[in-house]
């Protein structure tokens, strides 16, 4: 029986003119921002892979150089945009795209789109994502604000129930309908998202990017679950549908508009993130407190860990003061190794900050699913902070390694010589930088208590509408 | 013969105020009892009862033997229900609106000849059958509550003032078709103002007032003229008797 109301409902639905008008343009919006979103990181993904490799040519034509002087040249670190960006940008335009890896500092990442960008700028940037989580609402509540309560209001509740179904059937009915609708919608966007995903000129597996969309399907069918359930529960409630839409769009509003402004603005003041100057600042005081004297036993013992990993055997420090060895380089290499710790503490407590931030938003979850997919969605699109976080140690990593392999060179060739100059062919031995993406399983890692938001919202919000449909429900 | 509609003691009280007393009533297969009474006479509150969309506070109503209360939706598929404004959904065409309707009650035969001839039994333009009902008279509607009476197969119908806002044609149509439908068995119970209609169609005739049946008459036995005066009477509207009267 339940089958016929689906049916029937499908078929009104179908033939609501503002349901129809509201799903084209919600498709249409979808459409175009996934089109404008590919076409832009595609194209960014594509000046990465460029701009990395034309700065492994610089790096490999310097001639004849000192190595120390090639480690504060430098080489940049160039972050792909994922290949889901295009569905969810996330956090990816707050967070840099590039990263200077030179001695002796740790740098943030550079060139923020959204901080290049002028105010305007950003309005025109919306995302499927961002188009999904503000209209998907509106949709659900359009399609249920008038399910129960005009039923109710225009007599077909008694009509149908004489007629000999259940409340139970009913609910079921129009539940599925309009949280199917929904669904369909957001799985469409989303599948269109991944094909597009699997032919960005950095791609990931298409395995990865299967479970990645499944992901994301999930929750964004939770969501419209939770909507879907929202929009029965207040339809129930209401005698008159006309009350129940402005209820709907009241919650709307500041479920969808206000509170994860609120609460993104609440999360900034309580965690701020130091800026450019600050983190110089900071990362020089730490540094410094940090320094230890050459006599130090500590220094002693970093020289020893030093030169015994670039001979690749155990050096005693009797050994070593007997050594030959470039006292610039041992020195510049000790810098690095005790700096090493300093710097990764300074950033852990920046990407702490982020996660606290991620904390108090999800507080405001509590009030707003919204905010719990939100951080589900950019997990899984690979564009949360988690991800750039991967990204910068994986950077990090790098440095370390150029720095190490100049440093060696000159502690281990450079002995005696006022000026040390590296051959021209030296600069092949750096490692060339490449990066992977970061496994779905960080993004499970990251959004796991999120998606439990969400799902305790689906699971509450349905099981609250049909507790007071069936209790309250009268014709 | 077995009563298919039966209020046994049949009380309905909101608070503290009684909105039906009591009462005891029989329909037959093949008989249509008319309910007159002022607003509020506990008419309505009788039909709901036997819907299942109140609860007794005493007594039962059963249909065909079935308890409402006890077993409602079983009760619901052995009922025809059509109220003052018949409850459609407009974006549906009347063949639609019927079709889905019967599927609910789970009548056995849904394919569309059989829907067309319950459509033109009811008397409802075949062309107007597959437009939506938003287009629809009142008369058109009615028509078509009735079709999804008809189509249940229901042994028992409810009928909450049908034909107020009908105009007479429409209405003559609607009671000529109650009445065949009574002659092929249904039990019919119709809430009305409409006293002469209710004399002219009906078997039996009860008048409410203020929640009690005050009066039990054989139709057969009335003419317009002592109906309306023994109605008025138990009204207690003393100026209006006497207009009757004279």
């Amino acid at each position: 029986m339940i089958s016929y109301i689906i049916k029937k409902e499908a078929m009104e639905v179908s033939r609501d003119g503002r349901t129809r008008l509201l799903a084209i343009v919600m498709l249409l919006l979808g459409l175009t921002g996934l089109l404008a979103g590919w076409a832009n990181y595609a194209d960014q993904q594509r000046n990465a892979l460029f701009a990395q490799e034309d700065d492994q040519t610089v790096f490999l034509d310097q001639g004849e150089r000192n190595p120390h002087s090639a480690a504060h040249f430098g080489r940049m670190a160039y972050k792909p945009a994922s290949p889901l960006a295009s569905f969810d940008p996330g956090a990816a335009p707050f967070m840099g795209q590039v990263i200077w890896l030179e001695a002796h500092q740790r740098n943030p990442a550079m060139f923020r789109p959204a901080a290049d960008s002028l105010e305007l700028g950003r309005l025109s940037n919306f995302s499927v994502a961002g188009i999904l989580t503000v209209l998907l609402p509106l949709l659900v509540f359009l399609l249920g604000y008038s399910a129960l309560a005009g039923e109710r209001e225009h007599g077909t509740l008694r009509q149908t129930l004489t007629a000999g179904t259940s409340t139970g059937k009913l609910f079921a009915a129009k539940y599925i309908v309009i949280a199917s609708t929904g669904i369909a919608l957001a799985a469409v966007t989303i599948i269109a998202s991944a094909v597009m995903a699997l032919f960005s000129p950095v791609a990931l597996s298409a395995t990865d990017t299967l479970v990645r969309a499944l992901g994301l399907t999930a929750f964004y069918a939770v969501y419209v679950l939770a909507l879907t359930g929202f929009a029965l529960l207040v339809s129930a409630l209401c005698k008159q549908s006309r009350t129940a839409l402005l209820v709907l769009l009241g919650i709307w509003a500041v479920a969808v508009m206000v509170l994860p402004r609120v609460g993104a603005s609440v999360a900034a003041q309580t965690f701020p993130i130091p800026d450019g100057a600050q983190v110089w600042s900071e990362l020089r005081a730490d540094i410094a407190s940090n320094r230890v004297a050459p006599d130090s036993a500590e220094y002693k013992a970093a020289e020893q860990f030093v030169v015994s990993r670039a001979l690749g055997r155990d050096v005693s420090l009797a050994e070593l003061a007997t050594m030959d060895l470039n006292a610039s380089g041992l020195r510049l290499e000790v810098t690095e190794v005790l700096d090493y710790a300093v710097l990764n503490n300074f950033y852990a407590d920046i990407y702490d900050r982020y996660a606290g931030q991620r904390d108090v938003r999800r507080w405001f979850a509590l009030l707003s699913p919204a905010i719990a997919l939100q951080h589900a969605s950019s997990a899984f699109a690979g564009t949360d902070f988690v991800a750039h976080q991967h990204f910068s140690d994986v950077a990090e990593v790098q440095r370390n390694n150029i720095v190490r392999v100049m440093n060696e060179d000159l502690l281990l060739n450079g002995a005696g010589a006022t000026t040390y100059l590296a051959g021209e062919n030296f600069w092949e031995e750096v490692p060339e930088f490449t990066y992977q993406f970061p496994p779905v399983s960080l993004a499970w890692r990251s959004a796991a208590f999120d998606i439990l938001l969400l799902l305790l919202w689906g699971a509450i919000a349905t099981a609250l509408a049909w507790t007071v449909t069936r209790n309250r429900l009268t014709v | 013969m077995a009563d298919v509609l039966r209020a046994e003691s049949l009380s309905k009280r909101f608070g503290t105020h009684t909105a039906l007393n009591s009462l005891n009533l029989g329909v037959a297969s093949g008989e249509i009892v008319c309910m007159l009474g002022a607003n509020g006479a506990g008419k309505t509150t009788t039909i709901n009862l036997f819907l299942g969309f109140l609860e007794p506070s005493d007594g039962k109503a059963l249909i065909d033997g079935t308890n409402v209360q006890s077993d409602t939706t079983a009760a619901r598929k052995l009922l025809g229900y059509v109220p003052e404004q018949v409850a459609l959904y407009p974006s549906l065409t009347g063949l639609e609106n019927l079709e889905y309707f019967m599927r609910l009650s789970g009548a056995p035969n849904i394919s569309e000849p059989h829907l067309r001839s319950l459509l033109d039994k009811v008397g409802l333009d075949q062309a107007a059958a597959t437009k939506p009902v938003q287009d629809y008279s009142k008369g058109m509607r009615q028509k078509v509550g009735l079709a999804i009476a008809l189509g249940k197969n229901a042994k028992a119908l409810l009928l909450d003032e049908p034909l107020s806002g009908l105009d007479p044609k429409a209405a003559n149509e609607f009671c000529a078709l109650l009445r065949v439908l009574a002659n092929e068995g249904k039990a019919v119970l119709m809430a009305t103002h409409d006293l002469f209609r209710a004399r002219e169609i009906s078997d039996k005739i009860v008048i409410m007032k203020s929640g009690n049946m005050v009066a039990s008459l054989e139709s057969a036995a009335l003419d317009n003229a002592s109906l309306e005066k023994i109605y008025l009477q138990h009204m207690h509207d003393p100026d209006t008797l006497l207009e009757a009267a004279s």
